[in-house]
């Protein structure tokens, strides 16, 4: 794995390259990529050349930190003051936020370079990336295949190199799984590590912004530099102070196998999660066999829970308070009603039909009020599961990326790739998918560390082992900037 | 299950939407697959939740208050910029007559 962040600030700071140059390649690379990927839909060059200017500024005075000056990109539902912000969605087309999220406030304090805004699922619903209003982004390494979603135009920016490092979120998979399908490192923070202002709500108890890099390292670069309590989020908790310490020291670690993660896994994915426990366990690793009976229900748990929340929280999109808005109408409900109907895509609106349908009357008992109950039992059994282990081993998805367009007619069968990601978002965990090796087609395959909440920087830790050891070094992809 | 036309009507009215007769025909058998998946979990919890009161919550600390001190708020015209307005507020149709 490559640290990309670590090499270009030393490069920055020892003033071999200026972060207006080094601004510059990366432009020229989106310039030259994207057109073939489409992996960002709005981009910032100019901005991006004052945040290189305030970046140089903060070098020459000495007050850089890793991330001063290094490129990256926002998922698309990430706020941006004065900057389009808009879901990959017709509804908010032309939108523009009038305050920064808190993780770009950060970052931007800090002197990052922001390239743009990235593709994704419109209102990041969706496994493949293919329901932006602006196409699908493609994958780098088979350009006939998805990205994986939701945050599909960030694991392809990076994949790509036409962004050092990049910003997606994550509801039942949306930053692992893409990283998964592009062969990149995607973590997920424990719920509450990371504030959620400025994330463009999709499912709030469920929700989480997180990083998507080239390798271990750098996420826990990253991770640090947007974690932490934020008095705008009252989900938002405190993180241990002081860098996360990376060692890959895995002496007496004991990981955890629940069979009902491979439970349906592409076997060549199973062999290669199962090589590479075994390199940990040469390591002095200790691998324990656990079971989660729950994890079989917590598919239809999550689906139920995230349409309900996401019907809720697209009730806002009523042609009065946002951009877009229906161009005839005969009244007040027929103006929100007309503007919905236009400005949503077939699978928002088909998530939102879900969940007004599990929380109406006469239904939220049988559906709501049990998939709660049932999201408890799946917490409690994962809890129970780290009193036997410190770090779970699973597949980040039971398959490799989907060829472009599969999907479309398999609607089920696409939210049954999500069977391996979202417990860990149903019960609030860390969790970081990173590349174990290639199937057959020679595309990437992912697997996840899970940990118990606020142990990030133990999942980070146990993930570096593979980093440290050159256990899995995917080919790098051309065009990009390489440096 | 079984989710008849007239109800997914009912459902997009709460949920002001609007579906075509084409676009609610295709609908059905697609709601009904993902309603019939969503059905599973009845396996795991069986009879009236009705009395359960409490459901979740995912907020931290609500011990936890800021000091009440006035803070800045966003300036109108910024909130206002991405909307239909008029003079600084929200512009909509004549409502009452």
């Amino acid at each position: 794995m490559k640290n990309v962040i670590s090499s270009l600030s030393a490069k920055l700071r020892s003033g071999e390259l200026t972060a207006a140059q080094l601004t510059e390649l990366y432009i020229q690379a989106v310039q030259k990529v994207n057109p073939v990927i489409n992996a960002y839909v709005h981009t910032t060059f100019e901005e991006a050349r004052k945040d290189a200017e305030y970046a140089d500024k903060l070098i020459k005075e000495g007050k850089a930190t890793p991330l001063t000056g290094i490129p990256f990109t926002l998922k698309d539902n990430i706020a941006t003051d004065g900057l389009l912000t808009t879901c990959c969605s017709k509804i908010l087309e032309g939108f523009r936020p009038y305050y920064d999220a808190t993780v770009w406030k950060k970052l931007r304090e800090q002197g990052a370079v922001l390239l743009g805004k990235t593709n994704m699922d419109e209102f990041a619903m969706g496994s493949t990336s293919e329901t932006s209003v602006y196409g699908a982004p493609l994958n780098p390494r088979d350009t006939s295949r998805v990205t994986g979603g939701s945050s599909g135009g960030v694991a392809a920016a990076v994949c790509a190199n036409i962004a050092a490092y990049g910003l997606g979120s994550d509801t039942g998979g949306s930053i692992r799984q893409p990283a998964s399908f592009c062969g990149i490192v995607g973590f997920k923070p424990t719920y509450g590590a990371v504030s959620r202002y400025g994330l463009i709500a999709y499912g709030s108890s469920l929700d989480q912004i997180g990083p998507m890099t080239q390798s271990v390292s750098d996420a826990a670069t990253v991770y640090d530099a947007i974690r932490g309590v934020d008095e705008h989020d009252q989900t938002s908790a405190p993180t241990p102070d002081g860098q996360t310490k990376l060692t890959g020291d895995v002496r007496g670690l004991k990981i955890g196998i629940a069979r009902e993660f491979f439970e349906g896994i592409n076997p060549e994915i199973k062999s290669a999660i199962d090589h590479m426990a075994e390199e940990y366990a040469k390591a002095g690793a200790e691998i324990v066999q656990v079971s989660i009976p729950a994890l079989k229900v917590a598919l239809p748990v999550y689906y139920i829970i995230a349409c309900a929340e996401a019907s809720s929280n697209l009730g806002r999109y009523d042609g009065i308070r946002y951009g877009y808005r229906a161009a005839n109408y005969t009244g007040v409900d027929d103006m929100i009603t007309r503007t919905r109907t236009e400005g949503f895509g077939k699978e928002v609106k088909k998530r939102i039909m879900l969940g007004t349908y599990v929380l109406s009357s006469g239904y939220f008992d049988a559906y709501y009020k049990k998939a709660c109950l049932i999201r408890k039992t799946v917490e409690s059994q994962l809890a129970e599961c780290f009193d036997r282990c410190d770090v779970l081993f699973a597949p980040t998805a039971p398959v490799t990326a989907f060829p472009l367009g599969y999907s479309g007619g398999n609607a089920l069968e696409t939210y049954l790739s999500d069977v391996c990601t979202v417990p860990v978002n149903i019960a609030g965990l860390p969790a970081v998918s990173l590349p174990c090796g290639t199937d057959a087609k020679g595309l990437p395959i992912g697997f996840q560390i899970i940990g118990s909440k606020f142990d990030d920087a133990k999942v980070l830790d146990v993930a570096y082992f593979v980093e440290k050891h050159n256990l899995c070094d995917l080919e790098e992809v051309k065009g990009g900037v390489s440096l | 299950m079984a989710i008849s036309e007239k109800e997914i009507k009912t459902l997009a009215r709460l949920a002001r939407l609007d579906f075509s007769e084409e676009e609610t025909a295709k609908f059905v058998p697609e709601f009904e697959e993902i309603i019939e998946f969503a059905n599973s979990i009845n396996s795991q919890v069986q009879g009236d939740t009705s009395s359960i009161r409490e459901v979740t919550t995912r907020i931290a600390q609500l011990d936890e208050l800021r000091a009440d001190e006035v803070q800045e708020s966003l300036p109108s015209e910024k909130v206002t910029s991405n909307v239909h307005s008029d003079n600084g507020y929200f512009a909509v149709r004549r409502v009452v007559k």
